[in-house]
């Protein structure tokens, strides 16, 4: 299940039924020692964020590599391996970074280190880093501990974007020294708390608490085992066996059986991504604003959230999820499906929808299929290989398409790559000049009000001409053994096992 | 012989030169790109031809073809493009699982075919041969992976009794390892038992009705001798045959049980590179598949030899 990002966000769809945010005080005082099995949806391709694209990479990356912020759970900005730092002059970022940081090889955290980081992930040709870091020309070193961004143009999500990959602070002495293994065995590479021990490809991947981490007190855990696990099935009899400790996915269908096993805690919150498919307005039928409305008005939300997704989860309407700051609850027009409204549209046409094998994926085709057929649309459903798919939809040889969407930090992420003219994920080919400039306009702004007007804007533009139908916003869920201990839920999906201890 | 064996080793590479063009045209001529598997979420124009141009899929396909070719011609099979690793190494690391299953699979289905041919032979009509024809239509008919299923759900998740996928290296634990490959070696070698043991049944009677055994018997040797040194001996050289031409098959028939049982072998490797688009790793597979139909194919013609002095390679 490559694109793993997708497929999971598609999974575990689900609700804010659960706490929201905030660290679990189960258990009592924390205790050093143990470790835990966590299962992985995949298995990785590379160790090394310079050249990842998959969530469940990111989440061991964020386990053993610090990145320049972080975020707590309520997705806001805070101190990483920078400490502070002063954006009033939008084109010059000034940080000043944590001190007596070392990686785990040994070598020191500067700001040397940092300009090191930022030049290998836009200059390296094996980089998937340069689109992120796209409008930052240079890192200029001031002393040991300051670092200014010098950036081509105000870019108002650079500090989220930091928080991920692009942000992550790699020992170089420890690149070098891997050279063409590096992203098969980054040995002493990362300053966080667990460092690599071993990866046994399509077995085990183990990491060991790094004891001289700079956070007094943590890790707790002696060490974490990945397994990849890539059927959710297979993750709850693993589960259930006690084979493994923690997952992040299980099938929805077996959420309320997990909830009322006292072996288990089950906890979700909102996540940062949206579900739903793509309309090729780029070609017929859905060259025709009113056919994609048709469809948009047809899908009952509620039935795929009670059906598919078992109720974990919330409706969704638009690309924003209610995680984000410039989450819009008053943007509900295809609330509830509406037949004749959708007939009055336009009807009596058809079209093709192509997804996947994935039996969840199929369940929601045939519902989506009997909705639309209530208001004379026909719909045929056209499943096809994983790669093959990825190719029409990413081509636009496609009417309607099933593509999730992780999400990420800052609106922008869940915005401009589907819908500006020239963003990188605009499969729909959709082209609306105002929507343009307020995504534009959006990404340079500093001011917060001014960007969330920007968001409510293109979100009710983009919903009313309907180049994607939104269907439910899933959930970041953890699923552990009533023996694990001090998580914190974050809305990013990612597990981050520093303060987690086993009783 | 030694002649012999090099005439049969130079006469494979033309052979191997029209697999290499196959393997090539179906992997490059199947839709996907593995640009966008790669890319995932992160997929940008920029980042699609930067990869295009770093695997050298921009080129025309006759060209990248020829660059290939002349890669291994030199032995050098490339890297993979998902992880980097040779495609040598990843092969390589997975190996000697997929032997393992692959030999357990051939023992088991030798254990179950040969005594119950020659017994089927011997008792031709009675209730035994019966029962061990009807098995046997039932074990080519079943396919591996529903077999695989029934003994996962019996054996495994009902009972108990064998784990449920997975593998242990024999190194680091010899009986965990046993316990781990029986199941999928079952699943794997039932299918070449069910043959195996037809071929040993039809063989053996027929060997049986030849005159050189009724002078045997008419000497007065005992039926045990008989039996097994002057019939089993002849009768096999048709199961060498079939047995030559699986054990060419244990990776074509790995790639559906290892996935049923997790197996962390080449046929795994070769299912999820065809799904990642790893055409260089999809390569090297398809060519050692085809090698060893053709390696398997002259150890078959040798032991013919060691079975039957008649049969000369000088």
């Amino acid at each position: 299940m490559r694109w793993v990002a997708v497929a999971v966000a598609g999974l575990v769809l689900v609700a804010a039924c659960g706490p929201s945010g905030g660290t679990s005080q189960s258990g009592g005082t924390p205790k050093a020692g143990g470790t835990a099995t966590i299962a992985l949806e995949s298995e990785l391709r590379t160790l090394d964020p310079l050249d990842s694209s998959l969530l469940v990479e990111r989440e061991v990356f964020y386990n053993m590599y610090d990145s320049l912020f972080t975020i707590d759970p309520s997705l806001k900005i805070t101190p990483g391996l920078v400490k502070s730092w002063d954006v009033s002059d939008p084109l010059n970022l000034k940080f000043t970074l944590q001190s007596g940081v070392k990686y785990q090889d040994g070598t020191a955290f500067n700001a040397q280190s940092v300009k090191d980081n930022i030049q290998r992930y836009l200059t390296a040709s094996t980089s998937r880093r340069k689109s992120d870091l796209a409008s930052v020309s240079s890192v200029e070193v001031v002393d040991d501990t300051h670092v200014i961004f010098h950036l081509k143009k105000p870019d108002a999500t650079l500090l989220a974007t930091l928080v991920d990959r692009a942000g992550m602070m790699l020992s170089m002495a420890a690149v070098q020294k891997g050279g063409q293994n590096f992203s098969l065995a980054p040995v002493g590479a990362g300053s966080g708390p667990f460092e690599f021990v071993e990866w046994q490809r399509n077995d085990h991947l183990t990491l060991k608490k790094n004891p001289s981490y700079w956070k007094p007190g943590l890790p707790y855990l002696d060490g974490v085992t990945y397994r990849a696990i890539p059927d959710v099935n297979a993750i709850l009899a693993a589960l259930k066996t006690g084979d493994i400790d923690i997952a992040r996915t299980i099938a929805p269908k077996d959420v309320a059986g997990i909830k009322s096993d006292s072996s288990f805690i089950y906890r979700d919150t909102p996540a940062i991504g949206f579900n739903g498919f793509e309309l090729n307005t780029g070609a017929p039928p859905f060259s025709d604003p009113a056919k994609r409305q048709a469809v948009a008005l047809a899908i009952d939300r509620y039935e795929v959230l009670k059906n598919i997704n078992f109720n974990i989860g919330v409706v969704g309407y638009g690309p924003i999820p209610p995680s984000s700051w410039a989450f819009d609850s008053t943007e509900k027009i295809y609330d509830h499906a509406d037949a004749a409204k959708a007939k009055a549209t336009a009807t009596g046409f058809t079209f093709t929808y192509k997804t996947t094998s994935d039996p969840i994926n199929q369940q929601l085709a045939a519902l989506l299929q009997s909705e639309l057929a209530a208001a004379g649309i026909t719909m045929n459903i056209q499943t096809e290989e994983f790669a093959t798919y990825v190719q029409e939809c990413a081509n636009h040889q496609f009417q309607a398409c099933n593509v999730n969407w992780s999400g990420r930090l800052d609106p922008d992420g869940n915005t401009y790559a589907w819908w500006h003219t020239k963003g990188d994920f605009n499969d729909s080919l959709y082209s609306n000049a105002q929507v343009d400039a307020w995504l534009e306009d959006a990404r340079v702004s500093t001011d917060q009000n001014k960007r969330k007007q920007d968001y409510l804007n293109a979100q009710k533009q983009i919903v009313a001409d309907a180049p994607y139908v939104f269907t439910v916003f899933g959930v970041s869920a953890q699923i552990s053994s009533n023996k694990i201990h001090g998580f914190t839920l974050y809305p990013d999906l990612m597990i981050r096992m520093a303060a987690v201890w086993k009783g | 012989m030694t002649t012999y064996v090099l005439r049969r080793l130079v006469l494979m590479v033309p052979v191997a030169f029209l697999v290499t063009i196959g393997v090539f045209m179906l992997i490059h001529l199947t839709p996907g790109d593995p640009a966008l598997i790669l890319l995932g979420e992160d997929r940008s124009p920029q980042a699609i031809a930067a990869i295009h141009q770093q695997l050298g899929l921009d080129k025309p396909l006759y060209v990248q073809y020829l660059i290939w070719l002349g890669h291994i011609v030199h032995g050098d099979f490339g890297r993979s493009i998902t992880t980097h690793q040779p495609v040598t190494t990843a092969i390589g690391e997975r190996l000697p699982a997929t032997l393992e299953l692959g030999a357990v699979a051939l023992i088991w289905s030798l254990l179950v075919a040969i005594p119950l041919g020659t017994i089927a032979a011997l008792r031709r009509g009675s209730l035994a041969d019966h029962l061990a024809t009807g098995l046997a239509v039932g074990g080519v008919s079943i396919p591996n992976f529903f077999i695989g299923i029934v003994l996962i759900f019996f054996l495994s998740v009902t009972l108990r009794l064998f784990p449920f996928g997975g593998y242990v290296p024999f190194n680091q634990d010899p009986f965990e390892n046993l316990r781990h490959v029986i199941l999928p070696a079952i699943a794997l070698g039932t299918a070449g038992a069910a043959i195996n043991m037809r071929f040993t049944r039809s063989s053996m009677i027929e060997v049986l009705n030849q005159d050189y055994i009724r002078t045997a018997r008419a000497k007065g040797a005992p039926w045990r001798r008989v039996v097994f040194i002057h019939a089993l001996k002849n009768a096999l050289i048709p199961v060498v045959t079939i047995v030559g031409l699986q054990i060419g098959g244990i990776i074509e028939g790995a790639v559906v049980t290892e996935t049923v049982f997790t197996w962390p072998g080449v046929g795994r490797l070769a299912v999820e590179s065809i799904f990642n688009r790893d055409y260089t790793v999809v390569q090297g597979i398809v060519l050692l598949a085809a090698f060893s139909y053709l390696i398997a194919n002259l150890l078959v013609d040798l032991v013919y030899g060691w079975l039957d002095p008649r049969i000369s390679y000088a």
